[in-house]
């Protein structure tokens, strides 16, 4: 039966994204970038939403949780896949209450003002079956979709207006979102770029290579040289893995330092993330992996740093310039509060 | 009325008594007009004022006089608006008995098992966040300052009866114990617009100390307790605040008495936990706008 085939093939390429997943975060450091990964969920919860039997926007809801927590449990360090979960079910929030005639603002998060204007406790339950909210949910996710193709386009974009020529810019280990961000502004500017190699994995390695084929002048330093080399530089840009709820990072080992000595300088910290890196997570427990390289030695090797938001300057994103202070602000408008935890 | 009902239950937030109290006198009220009411209203705010001179008592009747004036837009006649008001002050009033759960819910989880915290006086809010901690099968201990000159050695005895390890210690030890601690919770009497909180004396140099030692400091608050001031230092936060409604009453020369509140700014604070969610300073003067403007 047609519809029993499609059934199986989408739990098939959902088990196959799972241990793609489980794969992707042991080893020598994340094999695939966080924006297919981003992409992939999300094409997944498209095809979710376009097979699986539902009637009522509740029904959906509760579906993409389910299949939200199961891919969240694979890889939990992995937060794109919870975040773009996040964001569809805000798409589905959003086209309920389109469908239903009521305005947005009706249903935005708790306020003040909400509590004391609303009628009676709201009781959304997401019952009431629309005819045409499949459709309007798969269009919207392919919106979504759209929009995450063009992420590091738009950030890459913005370059030029933070680059300027004859400049001396520190990055540390391998970003494909500051590389793209580095070589538009090669096309107009000359500036030099000190990659710290951010042992053990020494992805900076990587990095260099690449950007010394876009014919820009890269050095590639040890990490215990970063705070003597800060003094002459004049911008720090870094990539990262997660920006959390209060503006700060979860981004690769050493970029604590990184902010530490460059706050220390007075030197400008930008952090070019896509907005499906915005976690409404506040805390995050560290990932750690152990290596044992003498018998009687145990080492400690922490993948992920957290940077404190007032070590921050600017995050650039594909929506634009932002203060860490309003990130709070921006993830309102991304997720809704009672989806915080999965 | 106030009295009685403050008297009666210790627990509830003062803010929460006064707007009891303003429902009760909404159902009771004879005026005719919107205005009447409003002037009535605002009378009453006055008088409960002068017997609890707290930012939280002003705080709760600012909002309820901002729900007056929100509602009566929507009904113009009198009778019906009535009627919808006082429902919906009802509703109000047994949202925000959830508020203190709400909150504890949001900030236990940023205790940790083994985590040595620090507190100022004596807090509700505070000792709800602790006891769902306790709940939760978390081993930590507590230190509380003595918070004179109206020692808070309530605070450590309750601790004590939920079986958490607790030790008083002198205000002027703050410095002195900081390098132990992990982290700083404290309560709020108010929390301003620019995102600081007024809270008893004593809590802005706990704050200072904790920034100084690097720890975390973090605020627990109702959403009630928004108001709309924004001092810039100690001296702006206004006098009817700094003094207990007693000695405002009975003495001459406010600059020989010793003031009861002082203002945190909101560069010295972590993270505000309230029943809106998980906050930053600057998320604060937002949630006011979207209530006021």
């Amino acid at each position: 039966m047609p519809g029993a085939d499609k059934e199986a093939d989408l739990t098939e390429r959902i088990e196959a994204f799972l241990a793609d997943l489980k794969r992707g975060g042991c080893g020598t450091g994340p094999i695939r970038g966080s924006g297919e990964t981003a992409r992939e969920t999300t094409a997944l919860l498209r095809k979710v939403t376009a097979q699986a039997r539902w009637s009522s926007a509740g029904d959906l809801m509760e579906i993409i949780r389910k299949e939200g927590r199961r891919m969240t449990a694979a890889q939990p360090s992995e937060t794109t896949v919870g975040n773009m979960v996040l964001r569809v079910l805000k798409i589905i929030r959003e086209e309920y209450a389109r469908s239903r005639g009521s305005s947005e603002e009706t249903d935005q998060q708790e306020s003040l003002h909400k509590l004391l204007t609303s009628g009676g406790l709201s009781d959304e339950n997401f019952r009431q079956h629309y005819v045409h909210l499949k459709a309007n949910v798969i269009e919207a996710i392919n919106e979504l979709l759209t929009e995450l193709e063009g992420t590091t386009d738009n950030i890459a974009m913005q370059a030029l207006e933070h680059i300027h020529s004859n400049e001396v810019i520190m990055t540390v280990g391998r970003s494909r979102t500051v590389e793209a961000f580095l070589k538009d502004a090669a096309r107009k500017r000359k500036f030099h770029v000190i990659v710290a190699e951010c042992a053990p994995f020494c992805q900076g390695h990587e990095m260099a290579t690449n950007l010394s084929k876009a014919s820009i002048e890269t050095t590639v330093i040890a990490d215990a040289a970063i705070f003597a080399v800060m003094s002459r530089v004049n911008k720090v840009i870094i990539g990262t893995q997660t920006v959390l709820a209060n503006g700060g990072l979860r981004a690769v080992n050493g970029t604590h330092t990184v902010a530490l000595a460059a706050r220390h300088h007075s030197t400008p910290l930008i952090v070019c993330a896509p907005m499906f890196k915005l976690s409404p997570q506040v805390v995050i427990t560290t990932v750690v992996r152990n290596r044992i390289i003498l018998s009687k030695v145990n080492v400690h090797c922490p993948v992920f740093d957290y940077v404190p938001p007032e070590l921050i300057t600017l995050f650039i994103s594909n929506i634009g310039g932002n203060a860490p202070s309003y990130i709070y602000r921006l993830m309102s408008e991304l997720y809704h509060p009672e989806d915080h935890d999965l | 009325l106030d009295e009685t009902q403050v008297r009666q239950d210790p627990e509830v937030p003062s803010a929460v008594a006064a707007i009891r109290t303003l429902l009760e006198f909404l159902k009771r009220d004879q005026s005719e007009t919107i205005l009447g009411l409003r002037e009535n209203l605002t009378q009453t705010i006055r008088r409960l004022e002068e017997a609890d001179s707290s930012v939280a008592v002003s705080s709760g009747g600012e909002l309820f006089l901002r729900f007056i004036s929100l509602t009566s837009l929507e009904h113009p006649d009198l009778s019906q608006c009535k009627k919808v008001m006082v429902e919906r002050g009802e509703l109000f009033l047994k949202k925000i008995s959830l508020s203190r759960s709400k909150v504890a819910k949001l900030c236990h989880t940023f205790i940790k098992d083994g985590a040595k915290i620090l507190t100022h006086s004596s807090s509700r809010v505070v000792l709800k966040v602790l006891e769902s901690a306790a709940a939760d099968k978390k081993r930590f201990t507590v230190y509380v300052t003595e918070s004179q000159p109206d020692s808070a050695g309530q605070m450590a005895d309750k601790l004590q009866n939920l079986n958490i390890p607790v030790t008083v210690v002198l205000d002027a030890a703050v410095g002195y114990i900081m390098e132990k601690v992990d982290l700083v919770i404290v309560g709020a009497e108010g929390v301003v617009e620019s995102g600081g909180i007024i809270n008893k004396i004593g809590t802005y140099q706990l704050a200072v100390c904790s920034k100084a030692h690097n720890k975390p400091f973090y605020v627990v608050a109702e959403s009630f307790k928004f108001v709309r001031l924004y001092p810039l230092n100690q001296q702006d936060v206004p006098e009817r605040f700094k003094y207990k409604a007693d000695t405002l009453k009975a003495v001459e020369d406010l600059a020989e008495e010793h003031p009861m509140i002082d203002y945190t700014p909101p560069s010295l604070i972590t993270l505000l936990f309230t029943d809106l969610g998980v906050l930053t300073p600057s998320a604060v003067s937002d949630e006011l706008i979207k209530l006021y403007l």
